[in-house]
């Protein structure tokens, strides 16, 4: 089911060619805390609490530009699997208004539930044939955590956004993102649950912008 | 007598008076030493069964209390490893905390009447309450499913800062049935992640009552808390008036666990406390036990009545032997006194006699002395005169005669006085024995010559059993005296043709003389004064004597250690014995010396 993940990753970097008119792109480095363990390969990633503070292991961040564009007539349906225990994608960047299914890739109950202020829901328990597959549409801009009732090691984080422009950055910090609309815009970077950086960008057509994040 | 001897009789009166008085105050300190030691050892007794008793109510409360904490530790664990609980927490869901945990701390609230037995009742919760990560107690959305506190009641419960571990505390709830304590146990909540305190839960339990285990006992628990006590068994002014009393006692002593005496209702009581929350962050709060004492109160009564009993009769028993010991004591005591004063008297008596009588005796030897020697030297001179004359030749021979006859009674005269002298100086005990063996046979022997050559004997017979070498002790000249005025006697007092029986022997005692004689008897009315001097027998008048004689020899042979005395005298025969010590012969005892 690894293929299905990366699907749903490779879905979400082929954004940009959608709104192929629009032009701009930016790129740059966001300054990452150090990780404390080897890097891995696979885009997978823990969310792990220091001292009430959320964020991916090993740290990732997630760029997007700040501000109201037209919302697209049909928003993409995302992906957050339960396979061994663990939410796959752990951090997963939606625009609001999209729907988010649960499905239950382990051979056990999950009963996956939110009490964020951003979106508060109870999925209840269900098993992995579960049909229709569990979902919910996220709303309200904001930071999701989602939790198992019934593993309560399992954390998963959906950062709803008003923009559909945003990317996950690599494990050390790089990002590109491209088929932005030109003009002046603040670009942002998401790090932990606390921490949201930002820039002033002013895009050009047909120019790649750099930004870095200190 | 009489008078002179009652203030004696007063002084024994005080004697006796004393040797009671000091028997009572003796049995009386053993009575009151006993008593003493009865009662503190009853107190003693008393308080250490009724500590005991605390302790094993406590340690019986102890474990309930132990299991209440162990039951709500995990229940809080579970808690803290609840997801939503955690996530009310952390995702800032306040409002939905309560909710999450109604379902876990259900059972922790379900109504009182659902379960019967104890354990679980111990377990049942009368509210909870969350505290945020600042102490500060979480407000629930719905308190009448958690529990109704008044607003003062859930201040109590806050913290300036979130405890580490488990407190217990006592908190008087107002609202609810009255003045009640509630027994609040906070246990923190760890992040399952960071580990940290991110909340707590705080429960209140109806507090534990030690049920009674001896019912006898009367005693009553309860809870003090920050000033107020929880003894629900107590009417309200009691306990009012206990509050004051138990919290002096506790503002002056820190010590965790201790007892005193306290009035309850009038009646004195034993209280028994100890911190049931030591180290805890909340007030301190105490158990309290009271035991009425009334039961050993009661005992001590008894036992004042049986000591005093005891001590009575002591008493009395000790009355009766120190009357009857000081009678005993005083009654020689008495008597000495009585004979003292008799003694005194007759002593006084006595020595007045003795001293008229030593004068009057000295006054007569001092005669007699005196006279001895006015008689004598004129005697010397008659005789030395009549011897002149009887000289002379130119007398014829019945003047011769007379003046022979004149010189012989001037020799009888002479031995009177001789007599008379040797008397008063036996008398003034003056008269020195030089004692030393005297041949008693050998005396008799040359007396009885001597008595046949006298020339007015009448003619008598003699016999004699004399065994030879009887020795006695006495000087010589005072033994012969003695020998010599017995066989006179016998010789003058005879009758002619008569018979002289003289015989010695010896005995146990010592040597005994007997010497008898026929003549005429000695009435009976005249033996008793036969050795008085200058008494004669009646018949003494035809024979030559003065009446010294016997009295002499009496006086003699007592000073020698023996005595003399008239053995018979009827049917013509007069019998004298004469008894003396006996003496080893002195050739013997000079060879003896050698």
């Amino acid at each position: 089911m690894e293929s299905r993940g990366l699907f749903c990753f490779s879905a979400l970097l082929a954004l940009p060619p959608v709104s192929i008119l629009a032009q701009a792109a930016v790129e740059g480095r966001v300054e990452l805390p150090k990780s404390h363990s080897a890097p891995v390969m696979a885009k997978r990633y823990e969310i792990v609490t220091r001292g009430g503070v959320l964020s991916t292991e090993p740290p990732v961040a997630v760029v997007y530009l700040e501000g109201s564009f037209p919302r697209s007539s049909s928003v993409p349906t995302k992906q957050i699997v339960q396979k061994n225990l663990t939410f796959v994608p752990s951090l997963l960047p939606v625009q609001v208004g999209t729907k988010v299914e649960f499905p239950n890739l382990d051979d056990t109950y999950h009963s996956i539930f939110s009490y964020s202020p951003a979106k508060r829901f109870d999925l209840g328990r269900y098993r992995p044939e579960e049909r229709p597959i569990p979902s919910e549409v996220f709303d309200k801009p904001g930071l999701v955590t989602l939790r198992c009732d019934i593993h309560e090691h399992m954390r998963g984080l959906v950062l709803v956004v008003e923009t559909p422009h945003f990317v996950v950055s690599d494990t050390d910090g790089r990002f590109r993102l491209g088929g932005l609309p030109p003009g002046r815009h603040v670009l942002k970077a998401w790090v932990d649950s606390k921490t949201t950086r930002e820039q002033p960008v002013d895009l050009k057509n047909r120019a790649t912008a750099h930004v870095d994040f200190p | 007598m009489i008078a002179g001897s009652s203030p004696k009789r007063s002084d024994i009166a005080t004697f006796r008076t004393k040797l009671s008085t000091a028997m009572m105050l003796v049995v009386a300190a053993i009575t009151a030493f006993g008593f003493y030691l009865a009662q503190r050892n009853v107190a003693r007794n008393a308080e250490r069964a009724l500590r005991q008793n605390f302790q094993t109510e406590l340690s019986a409360l102890d474990k309930l209390l132990e299991l209440r904490h162990a039951a709500v530790t995990e229940r809080c664990q579970k808690l803290a490893a609840n997801p939503r609980i955690h996530a009310a927490l952390e995702d800032n869901a306040l409002d939905l905390l309560y909710p999450s945990a109604k379902d876990e701390l259900r059972d922790l609230m379900r109504d009182e009447e659902a379960s019967g037995d104890q354990v679980a009742s111990t377990l049942r919760a009368k509210f909870y309450r969350f505290l945020d990560n600042h102490g500060a107690v979480l407000p629930p959305p719905n308190p009448s499913d958690v529990g109704v506190l008044s607003a003062t009641t859930e201040a109590e419960l806050t913290f300036k800062k979130l405890p580490e571990v488990q407190q217990i505390g006592y908190i008087a709830n107002d609202d609810s049935s009255g003045d009640t304590i509630q027994e609040v146990t906070a246990v923190p909540i760890f992040s399952t992640e960071t580990g940290e305190v991110i909340s707590a839960l705080v429960l209140g339990f109806r507090p534990l009552e030690l049920a009674p285990l001896i019912a006898a006992t009367g005693m009553r628990s309860g809870v003090w808390a920050n000033g107020r006590l929880h003894l629900p068994s107590l009417e309200k002014s009691a306990q009012e008036s206990l509050v004051g009393e138990i919290t002096n006692a506790f503002m002056k002593s820190k010590q965790l666990e201790n007892n005193f005496r306290v009035t309850v209702n009038g009646a004195p009581h034993l209280l028994f406390y100890k911190r049931l929350n030591p180290d805890s962050l909340f007030p301190p709060a105490y158990e309290i036990c009271i035991y009425p004492l009334a039961g050993s109160i009661a005992q001590l009564h008894r036992l004042r009545w049986q000591i005093g009993f005891a001590g009575g009769l002591l008493l009395l028993g000790g009355f009766v032997a120190s009357h009857f010991i000081a009678l005993r004591f005083s009654k020689p005591v008495e008597q000495m006194a009585v004979d003292s004063e008799k003694n005194r008297i007759q002593r006084r008596r006595a020595e007045a006699a003795l001293a008229s009588t030593s004068e009057r005796l000295e006054r007569s030897t001092r005669y007699s002395a005196d006279a001895s020697h006015q008689l004598k030297s004129p005697l010397t001179v008659l005789r030395a005169g009549l011897e002149a004359l009887l000289a002379r030749e130119d007398f014829n021979p019945e003047t011769h005669e007379e003046l022979s006859t004149l010189l012989h009674h001037t020799h009888r005269l002479s031995g009177v006085i001789e007599d008379l002298l040797l008397l008063s100086r036996m008398d003034a005990g003056h008269l020195r024995i030089d004692s030393e063996p005297v041949n008693l046979s050998q005396l008799v022997g040359d007396w009885l010559d001597d008595l046949g050559a006298l020339p007015d004997s009448p003619d008598v017979k003699i016999e004699e059993e004399i065994p030879p070498d009887l020795y006695v002790a006495g000087e010589k000249r005072y033994t012969s005296l003695i020998v010599q005025n017995l066989l006179e006697n016998a010789r003058k007092y005879n009758r002619e043709g008569g018979r002289i029986r003289v015989r010695a022997k010896a005995d146990d005692s010592g040597i005994v003389l007997t010497v008898g004689n026929t003549g005429q008897s000695i009435t009976p009315d005249a033996q008793a004064h036969v050795f008085k001097r200058f008494r004669r027998a009646s018949i003494a008048g035809s024979v030559a004597g003065h009446g010294l004689g016997l009295n002499l020899a009496r006086e003699l042979t007592r000073l020698h250690g023996g005595d003399l005395k008239l053995v018979r005298s009827e049917n013509g025969w007069t019998e004298f014995e004469l008894r003396l010590r006996a003496a080893q012969p002195a050739v013997e005892r000079r060879g003896q010396n050698v």
